[in-house]
């Protein structure tokens, strides 16, 4: 499903990723551990072709990302989905046209996208919330809507970028319980976090970054 | 078709959503197109007025004294039948004496000291429209300077070329000036518009990051720039007549002036249509600079 070969990705020759291996298979839940500026987001946004490598290959969905032709990006990236800390919805959008986006993007009729966003506000529990702007939600309200916008279309992948920053532990328990379920029904599911309650509570595989480099992957029972 | 309407529908709610910006991209191109709006308006006029002094361009055939009335009537015939020719009239010997001492009442005595009537009569010719340039006009007299019973050929070339340079001037004036405030045009509308993405940078991110295409992302902004450049054409439309309309009420003695010619008038229905499509063009070319950067920034 994703696989990294020797990748480095510097910033102002400063190192944020360094010879970087890695393999993902389908249906797995990562978690990207490690520290601020360990290169969790580094490793997201190269997943999601938002970077370029400067060195090395990524192939994701069995597909060069280096060798992808601009015009084909945006149809890889809508078999993707991504979850932000930051929630990233547009502000002057209701909840229903937020989660909409992605489809309306495709060009899908009217009648699947009304049938796929009600399906997916509702398994993130927020459709009782659809004709509200994102400003009048709580923070919960808003990351879970961010998870719907992200599932909608039924992507392979989810890349989620510290889905439960700035969260109390209970509303991050409900979050990663989503992602779980998620998971669950056959996505792929990587997570970069810092939140070693998120690890203890997720119980899979778990890579630990340190100053750009993997110093450990394991599996947990 | 969904996603056009969606498309239409985002440029429509950008528009309605960032007034400020919209009112300053359309004011800002209103007043550029105002000022282009003026300068053609000068132009069309003065050319009226260039064309109306052309018509003025005559040319004095002096005849021989004693040439028989049938040689005249012949000659005239033969001007009129030329295609070079508008109009041709005839002045008798004594009907130059007396234009002579209308428009020179204080200097008649001169000619009664000389007994008998010493002027010529003479055709005065007016050149067709398309035989008024000054190699034209000097091809057809050199021509006739030779006919039988003519003496002399007259015509004033100074006039002839100052007025054909006067107007390519201004025809040369029209096409810089035009494309100076089209540029200002561009580079307004093109200023606006980044203001709107920059505003919406995040929004960007986001259709990209979803999966939105370029032209999915682009076309919103692109009529959004053309339907702000349209509106600031009709503004400009509006504020160049009333403007007219003004200056035509308080024109005085100027206008009086005027009306002798051709007298002055508003763009025709043609050029005012111009003017909004000038405006839709300018707004949809500054949009598209603007986007040039968003292709340029990461993918």
């Amino acid at each position: 499903m994703i696989q990294l070969f020797h990748v480095s990705k510097y910033y102002d020759r400063r190192p944020a990723l360094v010879d970087v291996n890695l393999v993902i298979e389908k249906g797995e839940f990562v978690l990207v551990m490690g520290p601020s500026g360990a290169g969790k987001t580094t490793l997201l946004k190269l997943l999601f072709c938002a970077e370029q490598p400067d060195e090395g290959q990524i192939l994701v969905q069995n597909r060069n990302v280096a060798r992808l032709k601009a015009g084909d990006l945006p149809y890889l990236r809508r078999t993707m989905g991504f979850v932000f800390q930051d929630f990233k919805l547009l502000p002057k959008k209701n909840v229903f046209e937020n989660v909409a986006l992605p489809l309306v993007v495709q060009g899908c009729s009217a009648f699947d996208v009304k049938r796929k966003v009600m399906d997916a506000l509702k398994a993130v529990g927020v459709e009782y919330r659809k004709d509200s702007r994102p400003a009048m939600l709580s923070a919960g309200e808003q990351q879970r809507v961010c998870i719907a916008r992200a599932i909608v279309n039924g992507p392979v992948i989810l890349l989620a970028d510290e889905p439960t920053g700035n969260m109390d532990p209970e509303l991050a328990s409900e979050i990663i319980e989503l992602l779980k379920a998620i998971n669950a029904r056959g996505t792929t599911v990587v997570v970069a976090t810092h939140n070693r309650q998120v690890m203890q509570q997720v119980g899979r595989r778990v890579i630990t970054l340190s100053q750009g480099r993997i110093m450990a992957d394991e599996r947990q029972a | 078709m969904r996603r056009l309407a969606y498309l239409l529908k985002e440029a429509i709610t950008n528009i309605r959503l960032n007034q400020t910006t919209t009112l300053i991209a359309i004011a800002t191109t209103a007043f550029t197109l105002a000022c282009f709006g003026v300068f053609l308006l000068l132009y069309l006029n003065l050319k009226g007025i260039a064309g109306s002094l052309e018509s003025e361009i005559k040319v004095a055939l002096y005849l021989s004294d004693g040439m028989p009335a049938e040689g005249v009537s012949a000659l005239q015939a033969r001007l009129k039948a030329e295609p070079e020719v508008a109009a041709v009239s005839y002045v008798s010997k004594q009907q130059a004496l007396a234009d002579f001492r209308t428009q020179f009442p204080e200097e008649h005595r001169l000619l009664e000291g000389l007994g008998e009537n010493p002027l010529p009569a003479s055709f005065i010719v007016t050149m067709a429209p398309s035989f008024r340039s000054s190699d034209a006009v000097k091809r057809w007299a050199e021509r006739h300077r030779s006919l039988s019973g003519v003496s002399q050929v007259q015509y004033s070339r100074e006039w002839i070329d100052n007025l054909a340079a006067i107007i390519g001037y201004l025809e040369l004036a029209a096409v810089a000036i035009g494309a100076i405030l089209g540029a200002a045009s561009v580079t307004i509308i093109a200023s606006t518009i980044r203001l709107t993405l920059y505003a919406r940078r995040d929004e960007i991110e986001i259709l990209r990051l979803i999966g939105a295409t370029g032209p999915f992302i682009k076309i919103p902004y692109l009529v959004e720039g053309a339907l702000l450049g349209a509106a600031g054409g009709i503004l400009s439309l509006g504020v160049l007549k009333g403007g007219f309309e003004y200056f035509r009420m308080h024109l005085g003695a100027a206008g009086r002036l005027f009306s002798a010619g051709p007298g002055i008038g508003f763009l025709p229905d043609r050029l005012s249509l111009l003017i909004v499509g000038l405006g839709l063009v300018l707004g949809f070319a500054g949009s598209f600079v603007s986007l040039i950067e968003v292709g340029r920034t990461k993918p």
